[in-house]
């Protein structure tokens, strides 16, 4: 039991992330739920307290983004697979990892603990001031979580870029690489430099609440906006840090699953993944087109947020081009892989009205934005991560996931979240602002959150399978061969199911010039 | 086509262990944390309940000792492992990380500051430079001394080591004694973090700049403690150097930006 606990194993260590985080996502999710309850009709709903109403925003945002995505993604993910698909024994520094994990931990408890406090927080997940510095609730309980999460999330990056720059197996080289493992490497860089942003800001929101500094108070000679501009200088940034491993998964279900070599490698990785994290930090200001900014300023925003576009088009292409006459096998991993494209191609199209300011200035704070980031951050990378618990099921059980029950479970899914979240993005245009606790002024809106309610329970239904599915498997599953979708990458090919200690007992494989992990023979 | 090998000539032999490590020190870390920072800072500024933060900060922060000599004394013992060495790697990536906290309080400062209407804003008494120029004198020794401390570990003279990283400590803890001072002296003349806007930066830049000397101090203590009864590892001397060698750095900025612009 303490070799669970207390275990520095990096595959141990990834299950209790992917514990830790699918216990966020439940908690989170049931927050969605009552945030859909409320908005079924107008007026008062299941609360007339729109602070009660506050904290569900608070706690569904905040969770959701920094307990179960990037947890979920760069903490299971990547601790469980990025070692073995190199050829490492371990990550570089397996007690700073179990640090990691223990800090992820500490922070979904101070979360959770936020329902029990006296004054919870009640600050959304971004947190401005001045609301964030005048509210009676804890803001510093909220700032305390970003720091917990913050540092666990900069130790993992100072692990995993030594582990990958120092840990390759001998012989394998950068272009030799899984798409996953460059996923997670950029996701870190930019965890690295912009997580420090975030974590100034929130402590600066700290100083200013409790020990009376002025950085944010413009009577005493401080700027409002300065907190939303350093703010969303992590933040945008977080969305591809959530986005490039999601899509670092895809790219591994949908080579194996289609039995193709990755389309396009040089132009996906060096132009797709490493383009979004050159553009990631010149972006930001795109977040303030409703708070105010210079004219000059707002076209080269927009142009800059425009020209993500590029990088995020060379992937997409490379995703299809993956696809293209493979012989693709539709097994449930496959399924969420395809949904996930299918979130990519809707919100990263409604991603561009978004851009253009003249559009945004419009849009900006109605539920076609709220609607636009579920599809291209939440429910993409949720599905991915699904998929990638699907496709890698055989390796961490040794044994098969059901598949009846696993495509239950996402048609379920894939029908809730869609019938949620699209009259979201319609209503938007016709006048549903974000956030708000009531909608007075829109009354003739509510047969679509009607609809969208539906969603959402359809949705707990799919969920709640899924989950169920997973843990019946792992119990009691029909046995599964090493290798059973016939991959060519090394977590496949080199280790036993699960692996032991150590990952690779006959010690680590020499890889050879022609070896690729795709090598499909084409 | 990869294939199997027991070593190989070019890279490091990793050894895969046969059994599943663990260790408890992390964990107790983490916990000490929970304690005496989110729960003891919660008790003082939110709730205003004294007898909470004690209770608090009493649990958390032998905890957070006990948690930090136990990883001490576990990596010190540990056999030279298949990471040894990486941490010269590590630390530097952690460090590119500090150095983005500090751009971000600069540039907090530095748009208070272009952005105000005259600086330094009313209630500002005069802050003097004599003591700055002090504490950089000594900062600056101070990152010589750690630097012969380390060459005398490389020549195996562990005595030579410790007097020398001894004399580092004492430098550096006189420089916290400085700012301490400071401090004092302005907090008496009225000159608190809410003042105005430049008591704002200038108590959160110094302070948190502090605080970095401080975590400086204890990974010293952390090597001293273990020397004492012989115990060194020389990768651990040259991450605690290389750290204190960038709080020397940033010092310089905290010093022309905030004493001297
Ligand atoms: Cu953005």
């Amino acid at each position: 039991m303490k070799e669970w606990i207390f275990t520095t194993d990096h595959k141990r260590v990834g299950i209790s992330y992917l514990v830790g985080s699918m216990a966020a996502f439940a908690v989170a999710g049931t927050m969605a739920l009552l945030i859909r309850m409320e908005q079924f009709n107008p007026g008062p709903g299941i609360t007339d307290n729109p602070h009660t109403y506050n904290t569900w925003l608070y706690f569904h945002g905040a969770a959701m983004i920094l307990a179960f995505l990037i947890p979920g993604l760069t903490g299971f993910a990547a601790n469980y697979f990025l070692p073995l698909m190199i050829g490492a024994p371990d990550v570089a520094f397996p007690r700073v990892n179990s640090f990691s994990v223990m800090l992820f931990w500490l922070a979904i408890v101070l979360a959770l603990l936020n329902f029990v406090i006296p004054d919870p927080a009640d600050i959304m997940w971004t947190g401005y001031p001045p609301y964030s510095v005048m509210t009676e609730g804890n803001t510093a309980w909220y700032v305390f979580v970003v720091h917990m999460m913050g540092f666990s999330s900069i130790l993992g990056a100072i692990n995993f870029l030594t582990t990958v720059i120092y840990m390759r197996a001998p012989g394998m080289g950068w272009n030799q690489l899984n798409v996953f493992v460059w996923g997670t490497v950029t996701a870190f860089v930019m965890q690295l430099i912009f997580i420090p942003a975030l974590a100034a800001a929130v402590t600066l929101l700290l100083f200013d609440k409790y020990l009376g500094t002025h950085f944010f108070d413009p009577a005493a000679g401080g700027d409002v906006l300065l907190y939303q501009n350093i703010f969303w200088f992590y933040s945008h940034p977080a969305v591809y840090v959530i986005l490039l491993p999601a899509l670092g998964i895809l790219f591994e279900i949908v080579a194996t699953m289609s039995k193709n070599p990755v389309f396009n490698y040089k132009a996906c990785i060096y132009g797709g993944f490493w383009g979004t994290t050159l553009l990631a930090g010149e972006v930001w200001i795109h977040h303030l087109y409703v708070s105010g900014m210079p004219d000059w300023l707002r076209i080269g925003m927009m142009v800059s947020t425009i020209l993500i576009s590029i990088p995020v088009g060379l992937m997409t292409i490379s995703l299809w081009g993956t696809l293209y006459r493979g012989a693709i096998t539709f097994n449930t991993g496959m399924m969420y892989a395809s949904g996930a494209l299918f979130f990519l191609l809707l919100g990263g199209l409604t991603g561009i009205p978004n851009a253009m300011t003249v559009v945004d200035l419009h849009i900006g704070e109605t539920s076609f934005v709220h609607s636009h980031f579920h599809y291209v951050m939440a429910m993409l990378a949720t599905f991915a991560l699904i998929g990638g618990v699907y496709y890698w099921f055989p390796k961490m059980t040794g044994k098969y996931a059901n598949e009846g029950i696993g495509k239950l479970g996402f048609w379920l899914n894939f029908i809730g979240v869609n019938v949620t979240m699209f009259p979201l993005m319609l209503i938007g245009p016709l006048g549903m602002p974000r956030r708000y606790y009531d909608y007075p002024m829109v009354p003739e809106l509510a047969p679509m959150h009607h609809l969208a309610t539906y969603g959402s329970l359809i949705v707990l239904l799919g969920m709640a399978i899924t989950l169920i599915n997973w843990i019946t498997s792992a119990i009691a599953g029909e046995k599964a061969p090493l290798n059973p979708w016939g991959s060519k990458s090394l977590e496949w090919t080199h280790t036993d199911s699960p692996p032991g200690p150590g990952n690779f007992k006959g010690g680590t494989p020499v890889i050879t010039e022609d070896w690729t992990p795709y090598n499909y023979g084409k | 086509m990869a294939t199997h090998s027991e070593s190989h000539a070019e890279h490091p032999h990793f050894h895969a262990p046969s059994h599943w490590e663990w260790s408890t020190a992390p964990t107790l870390i983490v916990l000490g944390i929970f304690f005496s920072i989110p729960l003891a800072f919660a008790g003082h500024f939110v709730y205003h309940n004294s007898l909470m933060t004690s209770v608090f900060a009493g649990l958390g922060v032998p905890v957070l000792l006990w948690g930090i000599s136990q990883w001490v004394s576990e990596g010190i013992n540990s056999p030279e492992s298949h990471h040894h060495g990486l941490s010269k790697v590590g630390l530097p990536i952690f460090i590119v990380s500090e150095v983005w906290i500090f751009i971000g309080l600069f540039s907090a400062y530095w748009a208070l500051r272009l952005m105000a209407a005259q600086w330094p804003p009313d209630g500002t008494p005069h802050i003097g430079t004599n003591l700055p120029i002090i504490m950089t004198i000594l900062l600056v020794s101070s990152s010589a001394t750690i630097h012969v401390a380390e060459e005398k570990l490389e020549e195996g003279d562990v005595g030579g080591m410790k007097t020398w990283l001894i004399l580092t400590l004492l430098l550096g803890t006189v420089f916290l004694g400085c700012t301490l001072t400071e401090y004092s002296k302005l907090i008496g003349e009225g000159f608190v973090p809410s003042t105005n806007a430049y008591s704002t930066a200038f108590f959160s830049i110094t302070g948190f700049h502090a605080s970095h000397v401080l975590v400086g101090l204890v990974t010293f203590l952390c090597v001293l403690i273990p020397a004492l009864s012989g115990k060194t590892n020389k990768t651990f001397l040259a991450c605690a150097s290389v750290y204190w060698h960038f709080v020397d750095i940033v010092w310089f900025f905290v010093v022309s930006q905030i004493y001297f612009w």
